[in-house]
């Protein structure tokens, strides 16, 4: 009898689990990608702050650190912590500028791996990020927001993440959160907060 | 003039064999009767913590931050995780003083000699307990060797640890100093290597 609950409401749960994130129909995913692109392309500049959640199964408490985030279109670029200390990254000109504490560095950012990482963050931010070479794609629905899962194709880049979500809110066609996952399990979930579209934005916020 | 040549290579080289071989001393120390069989460092003792620094580290004149993570999982082994200040893992160890597991590592760093650094680097840092060899005391300091020469140590007043230096019985090799209001937590540590220009920084994350 016991067991036959269990079992209840494990397919109860599950159930609902399921019914919580549905995949999208070809049409819904026309549709929402059209959305998509067409407002990054209207992304002048974005600014907002952010938390950062990392997860590690082996720890009691998760690290949260946050900060502030400036774009301008089409590669300007500062990601800044400011809790619980000071660190700054600014992608500008082919360089990426590091204010670590105080401790101020340069490096050329030519390299592949660097412009894949500034793609990354700003297709992070904006969502456009549908590059079937890149990843695998998948999209779902939920009643609070669009999902994009992306796996990657690259070897390289799959040995460090195993998959992103990106989370739209149905009403809003940029992303709200971000969840990074390692393929031990362990993730990476970063959380966009007062996010701000096409405001003004100095260029003297990229400068380190 | 072939016999004072020789004489004179036979003292040079017994000069310096005699200097070279001179092992490590703690200068103007005393040595004392045993008191402890084992010696601990209690700053990653804690089994209901987990100790979250941000590091530095200078590597012949490269330098790098991050996240450092470390987790005392049981008695004898820790676990501990690097990261970027973006969460992505450098490198995830288990260690204990016999055992030693790479969970994960990225390829940038996937070179035996980086991982056997890092490796006994952190098994120093963390290991709680370590078999006293020999005590030793300077001042208002107590200085305990291990039996793998190592040397803990402590302020007599505080009775906090405040410097591992290891040794390779006739030089320092590492030194491993801890800045802390108490016993149980280092607020900040620095590693300093002497044979390789490596220089690892820790300061305490409140989170």
């Amino acid at each position: 009898m016991k067991t036959k609950f269990l079992v209840l409401i494990i397919l109860f749960f599950s159930f609902k689990m399921s019914a919580q994130e549905q995949k999208m129909s070809a049409q819904e995913i026309v549709k929402f990608k059209e959305t998509i692109e067409n407002q990054s392309k209207n992304i002048k500049t974005i600014k907002t702050d952010f938390v950062q959640i990392k997860h590690m199964d082996f720890l009691t408490k998760d690290i949260e650190t946050s900060g502030k985030m400036y774009f301008k279109s089409p590669n300007l670029l500062n990601w800044q912590y400011t809790k619980p200390y000071q660190y700054s990254i600014i992608f500008k000109n082919n360089k990426v500028y590091i204010n670590d504490q105080g401790n101020k560095s340069t490096v050329d950012a030519k390299s592949k791996i660097f412009e894949k990482i500034n793609k990354l963050i700003v297709g992070s931010v904006s969502g456009n990020m549908f590059d079937d070479k890149e990843f695998d794609i998948s999209y779902f629905k939920t009643k609070e927001h669009y999902i994009t899962k992306l796996i990657p194709k690259t070897a390289s880049i799959k040995k460090m993440i195993k998959q992103i979500d990106l989370y739209f809110p149905l009403k809003d066609a940029t992303v709200s959160e971000v969840k990074l996952i390692e393929s031990s399990g362990d993730y990476t979930k970063i959380i966009f907060k007062n996010k701000v579209i096409n405001a003004k934005i100095d260029d003297s916020v990229f400068t380190n | 003039m072939q016999k004072l040549m020789i004489r004179y290579l036979l003292i040079s080289a017994f000069f310096t064999l005699f200097i070279s071989c001179k092992s490590y001393q703690v200068q103007d120390a005393v040595s004392v009767d045993n008191s402890l069989q084992f010696v601990q460092n209690q700053y990653f003792s804690d089994v209901s913590l987990d100790y979250v620094y941000k590091t530095h580290i200078e590597i012949y004149g490269n330098k790098m931050g991050g996240i450092f993570i470390a987790k005392r999982i049981n008695d004898s082994i820790h676990r501990m995780v690097l990261t970027t200040d973006f969460g992505n893992k450098l490198l995830d160890f288990e260690i204990s003083e016999n055992s030693f597991k790479v969970n994960f590592i990225i390829d940038n760093l996937d070179k035996k000699i980086i991982i056997n650094t890092l490796r006994d680097d952190f098994r120093t840092l963390l290991q709680v307990n370590s078999k006293v060899f020999k005590t030793y005391k300077r001042n208002n300091e107590v200085i305990y060797q291990t039996e793998n020469n190592a040397y803990y140590y402590f302020d007599e007043v505080s009775r906090n640890l405040t410097k591992i230096i290891k040794t390779n019985k006739r030089k320092e090799k590492v030194v491993f100093t801890f800045d802390s209001k108490k016993t149980t937590f280092a607020e900040n540590i620095n590693i300093q290597h002497f044979n390789i220009k490596l220089k690892i920084d820790f300061n305490q994350i409140s989170n």
